[in-house]
């Protein structure tokens, strides 16, 4: 086609478009809202991405991190550093704050960062009063707690509260730290000057105790030059780690992105639903074109241009929709800002991305042309010559091999670019695999359901008879119906059932397998009071200590096993810092050997590794594979001897690795211990750590609640979204009835001329709903049990059962909505004008 | 001189319920440039399966019609749309505007899609000519049933077309109407050197055309 032709036909589409687009309305109903929530996944996800890339070295806290671990650094090194940038030391630990009050203390395990004056280097810390900050390293013993530790330990500003039996003044409290690139996102924390760490005893494992230096590049002088300088300064130094800025948001990337690779899956479900409604909608929009097409072939324009005519009428729609769904996407980012912005300190602000753009503009045109190949192809059934006689026949679908082919390959242009998108392309594919085998089935079911009344007219009531008719006849809205509600269902029942069953599980285990406390730092010399304080308190208290000394993985098979995994793999946390391992001399009876064999007690001189099969597996690392550990300053080589399965959610105590006991018993070591109380009520923590101040608790229902509570949160997010598909599927369903609407009209006039009364009427409507909807239920469920079951038990590897309350309110929900719907649109054609129909007839 | 148009032993067979039924019959006649012929015949006597065969909207079961020296029953469907764009107008007894464009832009689609230059104002002098000036902006709804058939009239001469084919054209009309679309498509003819071929049961108007060929049972059973 020349090119002038085309501005030709564009000036039609528009002219077609301007005056009939109330007729499609609910094509651009659906593929707004559908274009709409892609557009917010990607910009929301794209403007958190910028955030957190602009701001890494806030997150880092420097240009740079010279990363200790538990040691004190080289200060002969560092000061050779601070000669030409500046340095912020810092130490964090992990410890309990606890009040000192009369009566009634309490007590809350912390995370505490002692800073020198220079903190932070980078970013802002939100804090109360003014100068409290600055005090911390003026004021000896002074401390800065965070809202959540001043609200629930009821302090006031002034306050003396106790850290390892040292008292320390409360001066202020914090809202936002900006280096939160660690582990500080979800725990309770602390600020004090660096002087404080000499008052306490932090050299225990259980104390988490890191020393980190962050640096800030001063002066002109080039930033990589500077990098190299210091990597020099420190490359005879094996304890350190030196972190950049790149990767200090790694975590909160990587969450990032499997949840929004999760609700494009979603938003494409809604896309592809409505591409249903619009193959529908537009195959009798097209309809009622019939003798205006006619004429145009007539006239002489052939069926390729006057199908180009359409298509760029779809086209046109689409580039304004992609515009308005993007543009309104950026109304969003706001919205989410002010909610993340407490917890994370970040401020997202929405920023153009052509990229985005283009993939709403694309995806869109992908879902239209697949949906509307067969339904602008059937304009090739209007003939010219029907002009001459009257007769319009009403179109179908019009597939032909050529066409499926063509439908076929974009659709897996489509699964592609998201597949590609995603980092697990693999769940995106079964994904899709399974949404489009539930689509056939819907068809097919709603075939069977046509079929089945078919041949079964009989002994039936009027109302029902008629609703029997209105599933059976040729123009049935049932299929789509079926079809687009279905699938809607199902993948809100299969989120609902997840939910639910994730939620459950979590709650479960705080009474049954898991312990109600973990107590971190016990010393060697510890053990034997520990144990026996604990028995006073309840004799009946279920004990599990295990010893505890850290391990850095230095080399896997003589190399550094940065060269086996990036640090977007799921098992990067086992190199990334030194990680506790401990010993035990019989297999731990909930993390059963898949391979390999026990401790080979032969061998007690020999260090034997029993590791975790999903790292193993992540790493590549087969039994005989030599790990080089590094345990206090010494590296010993160890070899994998087994792989258990861990199962880290049962909470009680589980390690990536464990050694052989024989080997390691002599390593100096503290321990590790779960509690699990029969009179709970007896544990007094404030008693206990008076006796044992250097001891962390941490009460697992506490964690518990707040890991339910940020679950919740996430699980009422996903399920709105995904409600999106429902909502997709009833605009498709009313809209399949509007279409119908004109044959309703005439049948109902038919019914009231015969004489039926309005309620016989909307019974039928009623009794046809119930049909539908009941085998929409049935095979939803069915389908919904199998994905969900799939999920939590292969994925989470939970348990899974049949949560039927959550499934009530679904049904009954989306149920009710779809009746109200129905019958609402319905009530339009419920009182035909007799006159009107008979004069036109 | 050539024939604008040449018919030899057109068949035309439909067929129902795998029965195949002859509606035309071994038809042959020629058309001349600036020739009229009507075309009567009883109701069901295939006047308008005629009709369409020569506007190539019906494939001729077997025989040959020439269009010029081009043989349409040779041509694929894009060849004949390209023919009748150009060369054919037809005039329906439904008339047939397209609902949504205004009766200017009725007319002008087919000088656009033809490439003429300034075609809205070309089709304004039509529909100036067809008595229709100030009904440029209304909407077929808005149109009488006369003035309907006049913008279609209007629309099918607009491109100047060698041959107009009309399937009684005012078939749906009063007479008063009849009368002045008949005037008004016989002076368009005459003033544009155009042919026509007019189905018509009404006789004053058969009788304004040169020749009058009559059709029974699929036969050419009169040509005079
Ligand atoms: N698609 C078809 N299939 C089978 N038979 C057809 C078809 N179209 C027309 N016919 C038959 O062909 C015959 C000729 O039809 P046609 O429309 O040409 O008649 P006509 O002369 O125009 O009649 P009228 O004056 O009533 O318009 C009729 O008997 C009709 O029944
Ligand atoms: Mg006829």
């Amino acid at each position: 086609m020349k090119i002038n032709d085309l501005s030709l036909y564009s000036r039609y589409a528009f002219r077609d478009l301007t005056r009939s687009y109330s007729k499609i309305l609910s094509i651009i109903i659906t593929l707004l809202i559908s274009l709409f929530i892609l557009s917010a996944i990607l910009t929301i996800e794209d403007s958190l991405e910028n955030e957190l890339n602009e701001n890494s070295k806030v997150l880092l806290g420097g240009d740079l991190e010279i990363d200790y671990n538990n040691k004190e650094g080289d200060r002969s090194l560092i000061n050779q550093v601070e000669s030409f940038s500046t340095v912020s030391q810092m130490v964090e630990f992990s410890t309990m704050i606890s009040t000192t009050k009369n009566k009634n203390n309490k007590t809350s395990f912390t995370r505490i960062k002692a800073v020198d004056q220079n903190y932070p280097l980078y970013g802002e810390v939100i804090y109360e009063p003014i100068g409290s900050l600055e005090n911390l390293n003026k004021i000896d013993n002074t401390i800065i707690v965070n809202e959540n530790i001043f609200k629930n330990l009821e302090l006031k500003i002034n306050d003396i509260v106790k850290v390892q039996n040292k008292e320390f003044k409360v001066i202020g409290t914090v809202k936002v730290l900006p280096d939160i690139g660690g582990a500080f996102v979800f725990g309770d924390f602390a600020l004090t000057g660096k002087k404080t760490l000499d008052n306490l005893e932090l050299n225990t494992l259980g104390s988490f105790l890191n020393y980190e230096y962050k640096i800030r590049f001063d002066g002109d002088e080039n930033k990589d030059n500077k990098i190299n300088k210091i990597v020099n300064i420190f490359k005879n130094d094996s304890k350190v780690k030196i972190r950049y800025p790149e990767n200090s948001a790694g975590g909160i990337k990587r969450i990032i992105d499997n949840f929004s690779q999760f609700l494009s899956l979603v938003s494409i479900s809604a896309m592809l639903i409505a591409g249903i409604g619009i193959a529908n909608t537009l195959l009798s929009f097209i309809n009622q074109k019939n003798s205006s097409i006619a004429v145009q072939k007539s006239i002489g324009i052939n069926s390729v241009n006057i199908k180009t005519i359409y298509y760029l009428q779809l086209f046109i729609i689409l580039f304004f929709i992609s515009l308005i769904a993007y543009g309104l996407s950026f109304l969003l980012v706001p919205i989410v800002d002010k909610y993340i912005s407490d917890g994370f300190g970040l401020n997202i602000e929405a920023s153009f991305s052509l990229t985005n753009l283009s993939i709403v503009f694309l995806v869109g045109l992908l879902v239209i042309i697949i949906f509307s190949i067969p339904t602008v192809n059937s304009i090739d059934q209007i003939k010219a010559s029907s002009l001459f006689r009257n007769v319009f026949q009403s179109l179908q679908f019009k597939y032909s091999k050529k066409s499926i082919i063509l439908s076929l390959f974009l659709l897996a242009i489509l699964i592609i670019l998201f597949a590609y998108r995603s980092s697990l392309p693999y769940y995106s594919l079964i994904y899709f695999a399974s949404f489009f085998v539930c689509l056939a089935m819907f068809f097919y079911v709603s075939r069977l359901i046509i079929l089945l009344l078919r041949n079964n007219l009989t002994n039936l009531g009027i109302s029902s008879k008629i609703a029997v008719k209105n599933i059976t006849q040729s123009k049935s809205i049932t299929p789509i119906t079926v079809m687009s509600l279905g699938l809607g269902m199902t993948l809100l029942l299969t989120l609902a059932f997840v939910g639910s069953n994730f939620k459950r599980e979590i709650a479960k285990s705080i009474p049954d397998i898991a312990p109600d406390y973990f107590f971190l730092g016990i010393q060697n010399n510890q053990k034997d009071l520990f144990q026996k304080v604990i028995n006073e308190t309840d004799e009946d208290a279920v004990i599990e200590i295990v010893p505890i000394v850290s391990a850095g993985i230095v080399k896997i098979n003589g190399i550094d096993p940065n060269t086996y995994i990036s640090n977007s793999n799921d098992s990067y946390w086992v190199i990334m810092n030194d990680r506790r391992v401990s010993w035990v001399d019989t297999i731990p009876k909930d993390n059963p050997i898949l391979e390999g064999s026990w401790w080979d007690t032969s061998q007690p001189n020999k260090l034997q590794i029993s590791l975790d099969s999903k790292v193993a597996k992540d790493f590549g690392v087969n039994i005989g594979d030599k790990f080089t550990l590094r345990i206090y300053g010494r590296e010993i080589e160890g070899e994998v001897v087994n792989l258990r399965l861990v199962n880290y959610q049962d909470l009680s105590i589980n390690f990536a690795m464990l050694l052989n006991p024989q080997f390691a018993k002599n390593i100096p070591h503290e321990y590790l211990s779960t509690i699990k109380f029969k009179k709970a009520d007896n544990f007094n923590e404030v008693n206990f750590l008076d006796q044992f101040p250097s001891v962390s608790i941490i009460k697992i229902s506490d964690y518990l609640s707040k890991v339910t509570d940020v679950l919740n949160k996430v699980f009422i997010a996903v399920s709105i979204i995904s409600a999106v598909t429902v909502i997709i599927g009833l605009v498709v369903i009313s809209s399949a009835i509007i279409v119908q609407g004109k044959i309703k009209t005439f049948q109902n006039l038919i019914f009231k001329i015969l004489g039926f009364s309005k309620k016989e009427i909307i019974i039928s409507s009623i009794i046809e709903f119930i049909i539908s909807f009941l085998s929409i239920i049935l095979f939803s469920t069915v389908f919904s049990v199998i994905a969900s079951k799939f999920i939590i038990e292969n994925i989470f590897q939970l348990n899974w059962l049949f949560e039927f309350e959550i499934f009530l309110y679904v049904i009954i929900g989306v149920g009710l909505t779809t009746l109200a719907l129905i019958i609402l649109t319905n009530l339009k054609y419920l009182s035909p004008k007799v006159y009107p129909l008979v004069r036109n007839e | 001189m050539s024939k604008l148009l040449k018919l030899s032993n057109v068949n035309l067979n439909y067929t129902i319920d795998s029965k195949s039924i002859n509606i035309l019959k071994n038809i042959s006649f020629d058309v001349d440039y600036k020739e009229t012929i009507s075309v009567v015949g009883e109701s069901g006597s295939g006047k308008t399966s005629l009709i369409m065969l020569i506007g190539g909207l019906e494939k001729v079961s077997s025989g040959n019609i020439f269009f010029r020296d081009s043989e349409l029953s040779k041509m694929n469907e894009d060849e004949i749309s390209e023919i009748r764009r150009k060369n054919i107008g037809i005039v329906f007894q439904s008339f047939y505007l397209i609902p949504n464009y205004t009766a200017l832009e009725n007319v002008s689609l087919s000088l656009e899609i033809n490439k003429f230059d300034n075609p809205k104002s070309k089709a304004k002098e039509i529909l100036d000519r067809f008595g229709l000036s100030n009904r440029f902006n209304n909407f077929p709804s808005q149109l009488s049933g006369g003035e309907q058939q006049r913008v279609a009239i209007a629309r099918s001469v607009a491109m100047k077309p060698e041959i107009i084919l009309a399937d009684e054209p005012t078939g749906n009309l009063d007479s008063e109407n009849t009368h002045k679309i008949s005037n008004l498509l016989f002076n368009y003819i005459e003033d544009e050197n155009a042919s026509l071929i007019m189905v018509t049961h009404d006789n004053n108007l058969a009788n304004l055309t040169k020749r009058k060929i009559t059709i029974k049972d699929g036969v050419i059973s009169e040509n005079k």
